[in-house]
């Protein structure tokens, strides 16, 4: 059963990393953080930024180390959770760095 | 990985078919009836209820689209034709859909894993009951006239007290919530049976592809319930008592309502979709003679879906205000879901193309399906899309796509499923020529009812209006759409017809007329109640082995103990690990739901003094089931197979229940984790807080720390008296738990005292509820103390029977973490 | 752009006797026409898809068995194919949107609050606010913002011909931007379902010529 969770990781990541984001967008836009100017631009888009890198970084973790040694097909399925998690993860929170963040 | 299992010596087939049919079978006559919990009992029961209600809110469409048909519609007056709408909405969502994937899972799982039953039988029966009583108070309400009138996603403020006066959205509340109790039940036990219950030696990634679908399902409804479940708690609790969570004047807000139900309501679609997609890769390669393609990627599609389709929801509230770049989020991860949907598709199309297919009726439904879900899945993508969303939102258009979705993607699979499965149910054929006849009817009544209301959508026409006198450019849209509405409802009306006349003067079937590989077939038809004399084993893997498993060849012939007996297998590897006896005919399901019922209804009247007798019934028939949890002696292990012998269930540790209960505290920590999101969703976004200066003081402070002490102390306790079972010790850590338990419990009472008024603002509602909420599982927890606790006094536990001790601990820490993080919680919002 | 509008012509015939006072299918505003043109450019693209996917599985359907391997069915057509798509009209989308949300350049504000069952709408004049019901007066080619609320549930504030929807909600101030390219009328209704007067929760909107207000209203910008 250890493959199972190794499948469920990336996935888990996703949704753990798209709750987060979801979150500090809506904590930030409350606060007033894309008022807040740092020395590389506006708070709430680089805090955003910064967590979704780190969370595509874990993502690249998964995908280097994240393995099953059973059979082929669990082996399959688990690189496929790894994959699946980053690019749900790339693909649903890249605004992040393209959109305006509380208009 | 799998070792072999030698097989047990052939007997008569006959003799072995009588000897489990006595064990098997329901009671005879109509109060037989009620005390039934076979699976394929049950199963039948919750398909052929579910279409009953889908002929009901088939009837109530016609009356929609009567009533559209012209501009002026003077069919029906305003508050009926809101009552019919919203009615429609919710029967079928809830009464039709989810109640059919159910019996068809609750049907067929156990046959086509290779087991008897499920792994809680009286637990899918208790299920039924509740759907049924649910949806008869729901349907009542209609006859009545007293039916909900806001819509199926009864927004608030609309469905609240002040413009919702009466009962009416009370009954939707509490109604759809007791329904719903039966979908948390179903799919703790989906899950439990697909992981535990498995033909012994068929490993995780061998199953068929209908249990990795029924799985994702059934996780889903497990995540994905709870957040409704809790919306539904929190609107009638305004509803009946005024605490504010949703009424801005008082820190509450109405989108609290929308974030929740969508939470549900979006997963929703795909717990719909699964297991239709389930029937399709089960049916697909058996009509095209070739295995499936793409095995592994369609788990993975499965496990994708199940994972985007809860980053979804906010796709259904793109026009509230919420700023681009979350709507962006929300509308790139709908677009993604797309992905795992198209490598289905085209998974099927290969397998397809791959065989050679033969065109029989339930393929004829699957090419309405590709029909029908295609465009229905284009129209979703399109609504993914944040601008195109912000005009068509709330219109026929969305309206056309959703029937696309869920017509094409569930009603046609589940009509090729029936007739597909229907020679099983029915040990016959079916009779030419009517179901091809019901199948066009259908298919062009529906693109003929639908399609073009994607046009009068776009042309303006908004969702749920009952005239349109200034807009004639919409009224021959209209019509055509009712006409193809009754040429659709005539085209399932013959489609019941071709069942009932199948079950009355079809030809006899043989054994595995589509000649299927899978190990529903394996079986005589109709399927005997028992589904197999002997269960199926590495040696029997598929309907092949059909006359060795009738004459007792695989493991666990037979009923010799005169008892209902099944394997339990390990998680991941099918490696057999125990046997388990489940419970057999009882009326105890029909009570509880009954007792339930009678809380429901006391609620719905306003009888709120009278609801601790209804508590009091149901913790009686509560303590009613533990009573299976404990065997007063220790059993020789069970002779499966030759050199094969297995313990009974209540000598290990890892039993089915065992198994539930950590199933059922996901969707119970999701329900709590979806109150933790009310709250800081609440502190964040909603006017008027900070809340007032709260009157909490040192007394709270002690009354909540000591309660917390005290269930710390109960779930030490509990681990005692499993640990020391076999010595008086154990007996009296059972005491001292349930003890401990009881203080808390005492505690918690006295800190409700000295909470601030919960109608002042909806934090301090909040706080009632995080409150109740220990309570609620201290009661829980407290019950299986006292079960543990009269277990070791009756000696019901020994050195190898651990009785009810271990799923006690798993309620006591659950009780402990979430009762520490709510205090820790409060700690918080009183020092922030 | 023409494109667009070249498959609307052919569209109209269809729509027998529509002038388009609700569709938005015939856009009178800037926003309204870069939806209509997303959505000709998706109904264009999702034909193409049903008819591939339709063909590709009547093909599967005609004769067989023919060899074929998982491969090019999963990874070409389930991910290579879809996933490219998507990702162009996600963009396209996104970029659409983001240029249609309204921003704080001051632009013209006017009022709307949405009640059982009515509209009313405050917008600048000579001498102060002037409210009206049911008809919401604006100028032509200059953007404007709505100011949505509501008192008791939620409504939803849609001209289908100027743009997309946005709700109003108790508790809540949403903005909404629009405009509208020439002078004229143009139907508004409720969106979100509100009780028992939501089929009759309609409005107006007169477009004005700036130059030549009514009377009663400023064309000045307001602060």
């Amino acid at each position: 059963m250890a493959w199972v969770l190794r499948m469920l990781a990336g996935p888990l990541l996703w949704g753990a990393l798209f709750s987060a984001v979801y979150a500090l967008h809506g904590l930030g836009c409350a606060w007033d953080w894309p008022a807040r100017a740092t020395p590389a631009g506006p708070l709430h888009p680089l805090a955003m930024i910064l967590l979704w890198l780190a969370g595509l970084a874990l993502h690249g973790a998964l995908i280097l180390w994240n393995r099953a040694d059973g059979s082929a097909r669990q082996a399959l399925l688990v690189r496929a959770g790894n994959w699946i998690g980053a690019v749900a993860s790339a693909a649903t929170l890249f605004p992040v760095i393209v959109l305006s963040t509380c208009g | 990985m799998t070792e072999d299992i030698p097989a047990n010596p052939a007997r008569k087939a006959l003799r072995l078919h009588r000897e489990m049919d006595r064990i098997w079978s329901d009671l005879p006559g109509w109060r037989g009836s009620l005390a039934s919990v076979n699976h394929s009992t049950i199963g039948l029961r919750f398909m052929a209820t579910s279409f009953v209600f889908f002929a009901i809110g088939g009837v109530l469409a016609m009356l929609i689209r009567a009533q559209l048909a012209t501009r002026d519609g003077a069919f029906l007056d305003t508050a009926l034709y809101n009552q019919i709408f919203t009615m429609h909405g919710s029967i079928m969502m809830f009464l039709f859909a989810i109640p059919m994937l159910e019996g068809l899972g609750m049907w067929l799982l156990p046959k086509i894993l290779g087991a008897r039953d499920l792994a809680f039988p009286r637990l899918g029966a208790l299920g039924y009951w509740c759907y049924l009583f649910g949806g008869t108070i729901i349907l009542a309400s209609l006859l009545l006239g007293m039916a909900p009138d806001g819509g199926w996603f009864m927004y608030v403020p609309l469905s609240g007290k002040t413009h919702t006066p009466g009962v009416s959205a009370d009954v939707w509340l509490l109604g759809v919530t007791f329904v719903e109790i039966s979908a948390v039940a179903a799919a703790v036990e989906i899950i439990v049976t697909i992981l535990r219950m498995r033909r012994a030696g068929m490993g995780l990634t061998r199953m068929p592809l209908m249990g990795w679908y029924m799985l994702g399902t059934a996780a889903m409804m497990l995540v994905g319930f709870p957040p409704l479940i809790l919306g539904s708690i929190l609107l009638e609790l305004e509803r009946a008592f005024d605490w504010p969570f949703f009424d801005i004047l008082r820190g509450g807000d109405p989108l609290l309502w929308q974030h929740l139900f969508w939470l549900f309501g979006h997963p929703e679609v795909y717990i719909i979709f699964l297991p239709a997609a389930g029937v399709l890769s089960t049916i697909i390669p058996v009509f095209a003679r070739v295995p499936i393609l793409g095995y592994g990627a369609i788990v993975a599609a499965v496990l994708g879906l199940v994972f985007l389709s809860f980053g979804l929801w906010v796709h259904h509230m793109f026009t509230v205000g919420i700023p681009h770049m979350a709507l962006a989020f929300f509308s790139a991860a709908s677009a993604l879901v797309a992905v795992p949907t198209s490598v289905q598709i085209f998974a099927w199309i290969g397998t397809m193309w791959a065989g050679r297919v033969e065109l029989r009726l339930p393929m004829l439904h699957v090419i309405g399906f590709f029909l029908t879900f295609v465009m229905g899945g284009l129209t979703g993508v399109m609504l993914a899309m944040v601008p195109f969303n912000w005009q068509a939102h709330d219109t026929a258009f969305v309206t056309a796509h959703l029937h696309y979705v869920l017509v094409g993607g569930f009603v046609f699979p589940m009509m090729a499923g029936i007739t597909y499965w229907m020679p099983m149910i029915s040990g016959r054929f079916r009779v030419r020529a009517l179901g091809e006849a019901a199948f066009w009817l259908i298919l062009l009544g529906f693109h003929g009812t639908f399609f073009l209301m994607h046009l009068t959508g776009l042309l303006g026409m908004p969702r749920r209006i009952d005239r349109y006198p200034g807009n004639p450019e919409w009224e021959w849209l209209n019509l055509v759409s009712s006409i193809g509405g009754m040429v659709m409802a005539a085209g399932f009306a013959l489609f019941v017809m071709d069942i009932g006349m199948q079950w009355l003067f079809g030809r006899r079937s043989h054994r595995n007329p589509w000649r299927a590989e899978t190990l529903d077939w394996a079986m005589a038809l109709p399927a005997p109640p028992y589904n197999f004399a002997s269960l199926p084993g590495p040696r029997h893997p598929d309907s092949s082995a059909i006359l060795p498993l009738a004459r007792g060849e695989g493991l666990l012939p037979g009923s010799p103990r005169d008892r209902r007996e099944v394997l339990v297998t390990d998680a991941g590897t099918g490696r057999p690990d125990h046997v388990a006896v489940v419970p057999g005919n009882t009326v105890l399901p029909i009570w509880t739901a009954a007792a339930l019922g009678s809380f429901f209804l006391l609620m719905l009247a306003g009888l709120y003094w009278l609801t601790p007798l209804a508590i009091a019934a149901i913790l009686w028939a509560g303590w009613q089931w533990g009573g299976f949890m404990g065997s007063p002696r220790d059993a020789a292990p069970i002779p499966v197979a030759p050199g094969l012998s297995l313990p009974e269930h209540w000598q290990i540790r890892q039993t089915l229940a065992y198994s539930g209960t950590v199933t059922l505290l996901v969707a119970d920590g999701t329900l709590y984790a979806s109150l933790l999101f009310g709250v800081g969703f609440l502190t964040v976004i909603a006017p008027n807080w900070p809340a007032p200066e709260s009157g909490l003081g040192l007394g709270a402070l002690l009354a909540a720390g000591g309660a917390l002490l005290s269930i710390a102390a109960a779930t030490l306790a509990a681990r005692l008296a499993e640990t020391r079972r076999d010595r008086p010790t154990g007996a009296t850590a059972a005491l001292t738990g349930v003890l401990a338990a009881g203080l808390a419990l005492a505690l918690l009472g006295v800190l409700a005292w000295q909470l601030d008024d919960p109608r002042r603002h909806a934090r301090d509602a909040l706080r009632g509820v995080l409150l109740g909420h220990a309570v609620f599982h201290g009661a829980v927890a407290l019950m299986l103390g006292l079960r543990s606790l009269c277990d070791a006094r009756q000696g019901r536990t020994s050195r190898l029977r651990r009785g009810a001790a271990p799923v006690w601990q798993l309620f006591q820490a659950f009780w402990l973490a979430t009762a520490a993080l709510s205090l820790g919680l409060v700690i918080l919002q009183e020092v922030g | 752009m023409h494109k667009g509008k070249f498959w609307a012509v052919l569209a109209v015939p269809l729509l027998a006797g529509c002038d388009g006072g609700a569709s938005a299918l015939s856009p009178a505003g800037p926003a309204a026409q870069q939806i209509a043109t997303l959505w000709w450019a998706m109904l264009a693209g999702a034909g193409l898809i049903t008819l591939l996917v339709l063909v590709l599985a009547g093909l599967a359907l005609w004769r067989g068995p023919r060899p074929t391997g998982e491969r090019g069915w999963i990874v070409w057509w389930g991910l290579g194919f879809t996933m490219s798509v998507l990702a162009v009209l996600l963009g396209f989308a996104l970029w659409t949107g983001e240029r249609m949300i309204a921003r704080g350049d001051g632009a013209m504000q006017v009022q709307a609050e949405a009640y059982n069952w009515g509209w009313r709408f405050t917008q600048p004049g000579p001498d102060g606010p002037v409210v009206t019901e049911g008809i919401l007066y604006v100028p032509a080619g200059q953007p404007f913002d709505i100011v949505l609320t509501s008192p008791d549930v939620i409504h939803s504030f849609w001209v289908p011909q100027l743009g997309g929807k946005m709700d109003a909600i108790p508790g809540h101030r949403n903005v909404h931007r629009l405009q509208a390219d020439a002078p004229g009328r143009h139907e508004g209704l409720c969106a979100e379902f509100c009780g028992l007067g939501h089929a009759a929760m309609r409005f107006e909107v007169v477009v004005y010529d700036p130059a030549a207000p009514p009377a009663f209203i400023s064309a000045e910008r307001a602060p």
